[in-house]
């Protein structure tokens, strides 16, 4: 398909809190993917016990959907999307 | 203590007397372990996938916790496709695995696997332990996380080197006070008061949350017309006059035009499964909807809710329960209306009259359901005999029928039933597999042997596989590739090679007798039965299709006689 004919992308910024365990950003990246969003950019920071992890994710499903499965996740302590995040973006 | 040691003490103090495993080099400090301890029976099955769904049988039978071990490498990777299968069914898990010893992790060691990597979509958390003292605590965190809200598998993965280290007690801390429903149990009994044609709709989320009793007595008082998914065959019991049975892509005509023109759905623990539902933009297309369901991330998630209730089902079925029975539903006209259908297009397959007629998969169920005792756990395997459970098993109990629904998992079945001989020695477990499902694990008959299980294996031999063959020819022109298993082997003569009786059967006249003579033999017995390749399981809606568009072999008959004559 021509990417230039294909439709916009919703974007979306989510913060994420987790602990600082093993394999926490594999689980985090990999509910990401099944649920159908792609990771445009991504920035941790360590706190303490926890990571900080600030996400932008690019996908047509709906993003509360994302949200509910990130929560559900036994280390993940909160997910915030951000006020205003979603957007179009470039039609790739 | 050691971590090893560690281990077994919280089996103990949590009442875990049932493991499943299988050992090898990096789990041997907990072999060792269990030596001498005489708390803990574990179950040595002859192969790891074996132990995990042996593990998730017992769970499903029991209610409890099953529990599955294995070494490092293979072992584990073993382990995945039950582990896999039970995460699909919110199954309570425990999985403990050996891991190569803590320096060699990232060097390509000796049966080194990256287990925590390759697990993370199956489990419902998994740990690596790093540190020994962290090893108790995290036994408890696991044990209550595989079992608390929805329910899944949970897996722990322990260095050889800490398995045996000493490791400190910790303090273990109080199970947190279960999550109290937001609920609005006031509107969903004013939309079930303003509906004219409610219908339940009910899945494997009632057993999951032990809320049977909860949801008959709901059922009873309710006089709802019901209609279950795959998971929730028995939720109703079998005299529940209003029970319609599974709907979807095998359900019954009834069931699909129930849910085709009720105006209000009310689901309690189903997930709306693409099964059961086809078609989404074709599914319920009158009906408001309240979804009640432990998961909040089910609520909403292929169609939105106009309610949605998120709690214990115990405590929500009893509220509804008693207002309902203070003030019953006036449903009278679509009651009597889901009674017709029922009549009309419920499974009723006829018996054979004819004696030395082959034995048809729907006949042969039907006998099997009026003959064995009414606890009966029934096993199943993943094919068309699964179906024909499903449509023609009138189970009285949910945690009676045992079912890969999520994974379908060819296979599940044998394993399934030893578990599920585990959790009750003294009940009656029926193996119904087919002949492709037999032989993905027929090696734990060894096992039923080895504990001399007196599980019942029954298996419908049609030659092929069947349920490949029927969607080959009816959505791929009867174009067949790869289901032929005609050079099977001789089951009766495989099964005496185990050194378990076995009878073959293939006409319809021997159908009761060879019930009857499994049931009454005092061990482990199978029988083999011959069915014909070409039967198909109907109805049947095509996938993607609307359960509206359902074909069955009428209609299949039609269509053949009108394009021979065009």
């Amino acid at each position: 398909m021509n990417p230039q004919s294909q439709p916009s992308t919703p974007s979306y910024t989510i913060n994420c809190r987790m602990t600082h365990e093993a394999a926490a950003l594999e689980r985090l990246c990999q509910v990401v993917r099944i649920r159908g969003f792609r990771i445009a950019t991504m920035a941790v920071e360590t706190a303490g016990e926890h990571l900080d992890i600030a996400l932008t994710l690019e996908g047509t499903r709906p993003i509360a959907m994302l949200q509910s499965q990130l929560e559900k996740l036994h280390t993940v302590a909160e997910v915030a999307l951000a006020a205003g995040s979603v957007a179009r973006s470039r039609s790739a | 203590m050691n971590g090893a040691q560690h281990i077994l003490d919280a089996f103990h103090r949590h009442n875990i007397s049932t493991v499943f495993g299988y050992p090898g080099g990096c789990i041997m400090p907990l072999y060792d372990a269990l030596v001498d301890d005489v708390g803990v029976e574990h179950v040595l099955c002859r192969h790891e996938q074996g132990c995990a769904l042996a593990a998730d049988g017992y769970a499903r039978a029991s209610g409890k916790l099953g529990v599955c071990i294995a070494t490092s490498g293979p072992g584990a990777t073993n382990l995945i496709t039950g582990v896999a299968n039970a995460h699909r069914d919110s199954i309570p898990m425990l999985v403990i695995t050996g891991q190569v010893p803590s320096g060699l992790i990232g060097t390509d060691a000796f049966q080194e696997t990256d287990v925590l990597g390759m697990t993370l979509g199956i489990v419902k958390h998994s740990y690596l332990i790093d540190d020994a003292n962290s090893l108790p605590t995290i036994m408890e965190e696991a044990i209550e996380l595989a079992q608390s809200g929805r329910p899944g598998p949970v897996w722990i993965d322990i260095p050889k080197d800490l398995l045996l280290s000493e490791a400190a007690d910790a303090p273990f801390p109080q199970p947190e006070a279960r999550e109290t429903a937001s609920t609005d149990l006031t509107e969903a009994l004013a939309m079930l008061r303003a509906a004219r044609k409610p219908l339940l709709y009910t899945g494997g989320g009632i057993s999951l949350a032990h809320a049977e009793d909860s949801f008959r007595a709901f059922a009873e008082s309710s006089a709802l017309p019901a209609v279950v998914t795959l998971k929730g065959i028995g939720n109703p019991g079998k005299h529940n006059p209003y029970n319609l049975g599974m709907l979807g892509m095998h359900g019954s005509r009834a069931a699909n035009k129930a849910v085709d023109e009720c105006d209000l759905l009310l689901v309690i623990g189903a997930r709306l499964d693409d099964r059961a539902t086809g078609k989404l933009d074709g599914f319920a297309p009158n009906a408001r909807m309240i979804h009640i369901d432990a998961d909040a991330a089910e609520i909403n998630k292929l169609r939105g809710a106009d309610l949605a209730i998120r709690g214990d089902l115990n405590e929500i079925l009893k509220s509804l329960a008693d207002a309902l029975q203070a003030e019953p539903l006036a449903i009278s006209d679509w009651q009597k209306q889901c009674r017709t259908w029922h009549t009309t297009g419920g499974f009723h397959a006829a018996d054979n009259d004819d004696p030395m007629a082959p034995i048809t998969g729907p006949a042969f169920i039907r006998q099997l359901s009026r003959i064995a005792p009414d606890d009966t756990v029934i096993a199943c395997d993943v094919g068309q005999h699964q179906m024909w459970v499903a449509q023609h098993y009138e189970f009285d109990h949910p945690r009676h029928h045992l079912t890969s629904g999520g994974l379908g998992t060819m296979g599940f079945g044998l394993p399934a039933a030893i578990g599920a001989q585990f959790a009750d020695r003294n009940s009656t477990v029926i193996n119904v597999t087919g002949d492709g499902s037999f032989m993905m694990n027929a090696q734990e008959l060894a096992t039923i042997r080895r504990y001399n299980l007196p599980v019942k294996l029954i298996v419908m031999d049609n030659q092929c596989l069947g349920m490949v063959r029927q969607q080959q020819e009816l959505f791929y022109n009867n174009r067949e590739s790869q289901i032929n298993l005609d050079d099977n082997p001789d089951f009766v003569a495989m099964a005496r090679a185990f050194d378990i009786p076995a009878l073959h059967i293939e006409r319809t006249d021997q159908i009761r007798r060879g019930i009857e003579t499994i049931l009454a033999y005092n061990g482990p017995m199978l029988l083999h039965v011959a069915i014909s390749r070409e039967e198909n399981v109907w109805p049947i809606v095509k996938p993607g299709a609307s359960n509206t568009d359902m074909i069955d072999e009428t209609a299949r008959t039609a269509k053949a006689s009108k394009e021979q004559v065009a």
